[in-house]
């Protein structure tokens, strides 16, 4: 999966999911700060990635870095990566 | 408008335990139960006189120091129960029908692990390496121990991965892998779906040791009864929230009851399903990533249960053994809906005195789902097209002869006195889709627990953390300690045990 297809899959979730609009999600948009989720959102917001991705999300040290946008694209991407080290 | 400390929804034995945490701790409490009266499954009911169980039948962790003993022991409430501890030798009976074979289990990790040793005897490793897995799990889960409930967990790696595919990875032998799923009868999920987390935890005290109570889940539910009433907590039964007030930051002001009431509180905790929870709550202030999660949540496996009695006195052992037949050796299939075979059957029996005569109660119940059913789902209770009477009919008919193949006294001296689909737990219990352990509990999943959207509203119950009547309990000592807060809760729990320990405490 190419960084790309990471970064328009994810917009759709916080457009569907979220019901954000499309030009607020920005790389560097602060998921707490800009884009008004709390951190108990964040279970949903894994719940739906996971469901959007088909991987397994686990809510750990790494989630808990999260602060932007780019950070979930560059975790997926590393999710994604381990799950198939060749693509 | 009337004020309330907290509100806690639901009186099945999480909403049980949450009002009695709160009451103990001081403040003013109100129970809503929407049906006539409190308890959910731990209610009993009668027939031709006779008590039988709703939903509670027999539980682990009530040997000294188990789970369920200090969660009772911790509210005041273990002395008020007997329980009543199945045989030493066989305190399971697995028949597994197609391969002619019997297998006991007996109370106690060690001596069960010998006897699946003696049972399988080319199978030492993966014994040895199941049971220890089991033993592990539970060792690491922060909960288990009530003191350090609500402290952040370290990753068990048994959270993400299926019961099916460790056990896949330890054995090929069938048999073995029947005997280690056959208690999937007790959370309801199929081998592959059930994290082997999960499993562990609900196996783990029902390997140590299996009981009943005396008077069934009555006994505990009179002992809460008698508790609220000395902390003055205010019950109501055939009442609810009819709707949430206005929300402000993400906060609800008040409700209005069913009876039109407006009452208001600091906290109100859920303890209904989660599909219930998702209809009180205003979709306005719900994302769509909320709603998804919820309605994804499937129903855990409900049962098909007949009730009678056994007018036969030729077992001296009666009601110390959980039989469960086992038709064929696939558990997973067993746990399928499209599953078309014999059912599995779960056989429980329990010495009943009524008024001086001793009765044989049998409560039997066989695995059931929701396309069961599906043809008469929108009927209610009382009111079932006629179709229904003999899906029942059929389904008595076939537990009674299966009863027949296992032990010819249930031929000709079992008297039928009832029967309930999962559509009678479904109106009975207010459960939604009659499942017996509220949402399917499945690998990698997040269910509802502690804070939701409306942010004084809480989830706690049997499908917040582990199925059964522990897992719930434990639930709502989660949702305390973030309720009342970290230092009020220790307080509490500290209270609770030092009152114990003085001569005459509660």
């Amino acid at each position: 999966m190419t960084k790309e297809e990471i970064v328009t899959l994810t917009n759709q979730v916080f457009e569907e999911s979220f019901e954000l609009a499309p030009e607020k999600l920005t790389p560097q948009a602060k998921i707490f700060e800009e884009l008004g989720l709390d951190s108990l959102d964040i279970v949903d917001l894994i719940v739906a990635l996971q469901k959007k991705f088909k991987v397994q999300i686990r809510e750990d040290e790494r989630v808990r870095t999260i602060r932007t946008l780019e950070d979930i694209y560059a975790f997926i991407l590393a999710l994604k990566q381990e799950e198939d080290p060749k693509k | 408008m009337t004020k309330y400390d907290h509100i806690v929804v639901g009186s099945g034995i999480s909403g049980l335990t949450t009002t009695l945490l709160l009451a103990l701790s001081g403040h003013k409490v109100l129970l809503l139960e929407k049906a006539p009266r409190l308890g959910g499954s731990l209610a009993r009911f009668t027939r031709k006189g006779v008590p039988f169980d709703t939903g509670f039948h027999f539980t682990g962790g009530l040997i000294h120091g188990g789970l369920l003993y200090r969660l009772l022991s911790t509210l005041g409430l273990f002395d008020a129960v007997e329980p009543l501890f199945m045989s030493a030798n066989h305190a399971h009976r697995f028949v597994l029908e197609s391969e002619d074979r019997i297998i006991d289990l007996p109370a106690g990790i060690p001596h069960l692990r010998q006897k699946l040793k003696d049972e399988f005897p080319a199978e030492q490793n993966a014994v040895d390496g199941y049971l220890d897995r089991v033993i592990r799990v539970c060792s690491q889960t922060v909960g288990m121990d009530l003191n350090l409930i609500g402290e952040s967990s370290p990753h068990l790696e048994e959270e993400t991965i299926s019961l099916k595919s460790v056990v896949d990875g330890l054995t090929t032998d069938p048999i073995l892998k029947s005997v280690v799923y056959g208690l999937g009868m007790c959370y309801g999920v199929k081998p592959s779906e059930v994290s082997f987390a999960t499993h562990a935890r609900v196996c783990f005290d029902l390997y140590e040791s299996t009981a009943r109570l005396r008077d069934g889940g009555e006994s505990l539910l009179q002992a809460f009864e008698q508790a609220f009433r000395k902390l003055d907590v205010e019950v109501r039964c055939n009442s609810w929230i009819a709707e949430c007030g206005r929300v402000t930051d993400r906060r609800v002001e008040s409700f209005i009851l069913n009876n039109g009431q407006e009452v208001s509180a600091e906290a109100t905790i859920l303890t209904i399903h989660p599909n219930q929870i998702l209809q009180l709550l205003p979709r306005e202030h719900l994302s769509r990533a909320f709603v998804d999660r919820v309605e994804s949540f499937e129903p855990s496996a409900g049962f098909f249960t007949v009730y009678g009695l056994l007018e036969d006195e030729s077992d001296t052992a009666f009601g110390g053994t959980i039989v469960s037949l086992f038709p064929s050796p696939d558990f997973e299939s067993l746990l399928d809906p499209g599953y078309r075979g014999d059912p599995a059957l779960v056989i429980c029996g329990s010495t009943e005195n009524v008024r001086g005569v001793t009765h044989r109660a049998i409560t039997t119940f066989e695995p059931s789902f929701p396309s069961h059913v599906a043809a008469w789902k929108d009927s209610r209770t009382g009111h079932r097209p006629p179709g229904y009477a003999e899906y029942k009919a059929g389904r008595v008919e076939a537990i009674r002869r299966h009863l027949g193949r296992y032990d010819t006294s249930y031929t000709d001296c079992f008297r039928v006195l009832d029967s309930a689909s999962i559509l009678t737990y479904r109106d009975y219990l207010h459960s939604p889709e009659g499942s017996a352990y509220g949402i399917k509990q499945k690998v990698g999943q997040y269910n509802l627990i502690g804070k939701l959207p409306i942010r004084n509203l809480f989830a706690a119950g049997q499908s917040a953390l582990l199925p059964g009547i522990a897992g719930a309990m434990m639930s709502s000592f989660f949702v305390m300690r973030s309720v009342l807060g970290k230092d009020s809760f220790n307080r509490l729990i500290a209270s609770a045990r030092s009152m114990r320990a003085l001569p005459g405490g509660a």
